[in-house]
C-alpha cells in the first residue's frame, strides 16, 4: 500500500516536469533562414593503406587494393574495389597459399546528415564479390593421435590448384572524413557470405583473395579496410541548408 | 547513428568470435586405429575374451617395440597402424601374446604363447578439416597369420578392407 502510493508520487512528479519542458518550448519562436551549399559530385579513388602496411609488416601476406566510389545522389553511391592479394596461412597441420585477384561492386548509403557545406560518411553498403584464384597446398601433416610407429608424417607435395573462383556478398559499415580539400581517409568493416566457391579436390580453401579466411564453421567472413582517397569533383549541385537565425 | 554502432559492434564481434576452428577437436574423425576383435573358433558368433594379451609391434627388422597392450584380458583390441607415403603397400606387424604371466612365473611347465600376424594395407590421405588437416585412411587391407609350430590363432577373418573408421570391427581372429 505504501509503495503503491510512493509510485503515485513520483509518477505525478515525473508527469508536473514533462508539461514544464513543453511549455518552455512553446516559447521558442523558430525564425529561420536558408542557405545553398555547392556539393561536389564526381569519382572517388583511392587505395587500401592496410593491405600496404600488412604487406610490409607480415611475410606472409602481401596485397593491394584501389577503391572506388561514384555519387549517383544525395546519399547514394555507387561503389566498388579491385585488389591483388597472396596469403599463406599456416597451420600446425597445413601450410597453404591462395594467390589471386578479386572484384567488388555495389552501392553505398551515406546516413550521416552533414552540417553545412561538409561531405563527410557514416554509411553502410552492399556488394558483390567475385574472386579468381589459386591455392598451393606447400606441406601438411596428416593428423595422428597415435604416434606408435613414427613422429606424425609431413609431406611437401606442392601442389597447386589453379582456376578457382568465388562468389560472395558482403555488408559494411564505415566512415569517411575529408581531411583536406577533396581528400578523404576512411575506415570500415565488412562482414561476408560465401554464396558459391570452387573447392580444391580433397583439399578446401582456406583463404580467398577479397573474402579473407574462411572458417570450417560455416560461410561466414569478416574483413575491414582503411583507406585513403581523393575526389575528382565532375559537377556541383545545390544543398540547400535551413538554418536558425 | 546509434544503429550503425550497433552493427559495427556485432560484425566486429561475429569476426572475432569464429577462431574456435583452430583446434581440432577430439569429436572429429581422423586417422584411425585397427580394431581387432577375437571370437571363438568353436561357436563362431561369440565374442570370446585372451587372456592376459600382450600385445607390441614388429618393426621390418624383426625387433620387437613396446607393448600396445599389456597383459590385459580382453576381447578386442586397437592398434595403431605404420604409414608413410599415400598410395604405397605399407605394413604392420603385430606380435600377441597370451597368458603373458605364463613366463614369469614359478610354474615351469606352463608358456606364454606368441603368435604373429601382419596387415598390408595402402594408406590414403583425406582432407579433414582446417584445424585438423588431413588424416589417412586404409584401404585394401589383408592379414596373414604367421604360421609356428604352436599356434593360439586358428584363423582370421576381414570383416572391413577399408579401414576409415573406429565404429566397427575391421579384422577377426579366431583362437
Amino acid at each position: 500500500m505504501k509503495m503503491q502510493r510512493t509510485s503515485y508520487y513520483i509518477i505525478s512528479i515525473i508527469i508536473m516536469m514533462l508539461y514544464n519542458v513543453a511549455s518552455f518550448s512553446q516559447d521558442n519562436a523558430v525564425v529561420t533562414d536558408t542557405v545553398v551549399f555547392k556539393q561536389s559530385y564526381g569519382l572517388r579513388l583511392g587505395g587500401d593503406l592496410s593491405k600496404l602496411v600488412r604487406s610490409f609488416l607480415d611475410d606472409d601476406y602481401k596485397g593491394f587494393e584501389i577503391n572506388g566510389d561514384y555519387r549517383l545522389s544525395k546519399k547514394v553511391y555507387l561503389a566498388g574495389e579491385l585488389g591483388i592479394e597472396e596469403k599463406t596461412t599456416d597451420s600446425d597441420y597445413l601450410n597453404t597459399t591462395a594467390k589471386g585477384s578479386y572484384f567488388k561492386a555495389g552501392l553505398d548509403y551515406n546516413s550521416y546528415i552533414n552540417w553545412l557545406d561538409m561531405e563527410n560518411m557514416i554509411y553502410g553498403g552492399i556488394r558483390v564479390g567475385l574472386s579468381s584464384f589459386s591455392q598451393t597446398l606447400n606441406s601438411f601433416t596428416v593428423y595422428n593421435t597415435d604416434q606408435y610407429w613414427q613422429q606424425q608424417f609431413t609431406d611437401n607435395p606442392n601442389q597447386e590448384f589453379k582456376g578457382l573462383s568465388a562468389i560472395w556478398s558482403e555488408i559494411l559499415v564505415g566512415i569517411k572524413v575529408e581531411v583536406l580539400n577533396n581528400l578523404y581517409v576512411g575506415l570500415n568493416f565488412q562482414l561476408k557470405a560465401m554464396i558459391t566457391q570452387d573447392e580444391p579436390t580433397n583439399f578446401a580453401n582456406l583463404y580467398v583473395p577479397g573474402f579473407n579466411k574462411i572458417y570450417d564453421s560455416g560461410r561466414l567472413g569478416a574483413g575491414y579496410g582503411y583507406s585513403i582517397s581523393y575526389l575528382i569533383p565532375i559537377y556541383k549541385k545545390n544543398k540547400i541548408e535551413v538554418l536558425p537565425k | 547513428m546509434k544503429k550503425f554502432i550497433i552493427l559495427i559492434l556485432v560484425i566486429i564481434s561475429i569476426g572475432t568470435s569464429c577462431e574456435r576452428d583452430d583446434i581440432c577437436s577430439e569429436n572429429t574423425s581422423t586417422t584411425p586405429h585397427l580394431i581387432i576383435r577375437f571370437y571363438n573358433v568353436d561357436d563362431q558368433e561369440q565374442t570370446k575374451q585372451v587372456r592376459l594379451l600382450t600385445v607390441n609391434g614388429v618393426d621390418s627388422d624383426g625387433n620387437v617395440l613396446d607393448n600396445i597392450v599389456s597383459s590385459v584380458s580382453t576381447d578386442s583390441i586397437v592398434l595403431p597402424l605404420r604409414f608413410q607415403n599415400e598410395g604405397v603397400i605399407t605394413t604392420s606387424r603385430f606380435a600377441l601374446k597370451r597368458d603373458s604371466d605364463f613366463d614369469t612365473d614359478t610354474n615351469d611347465t606352463t608358456f606364454s604363447n606368441t603368435d604373429e600376424i601382419v596387415v598390408n594395407y595402402t594408406p590414403q590421405f583425406i582432407y579433414v578439416s582446417r584445424a585438423c588437416g588431413y588424416k589417412s585412411v586404409f584401404n585394401d587391407t589383408q592379414n596373414t597369420l604367421i604360421v609356428d609350430s604352436d599356434n593360439w590363432i586358428f584363423s582370421y577373418e576381414i570383416v572391413n578392407t577399408t579401414i576409415d573408421n573406429e565404429n566397427a570391427a575391421h579384422i577377426i581372429l579366431y583362437h
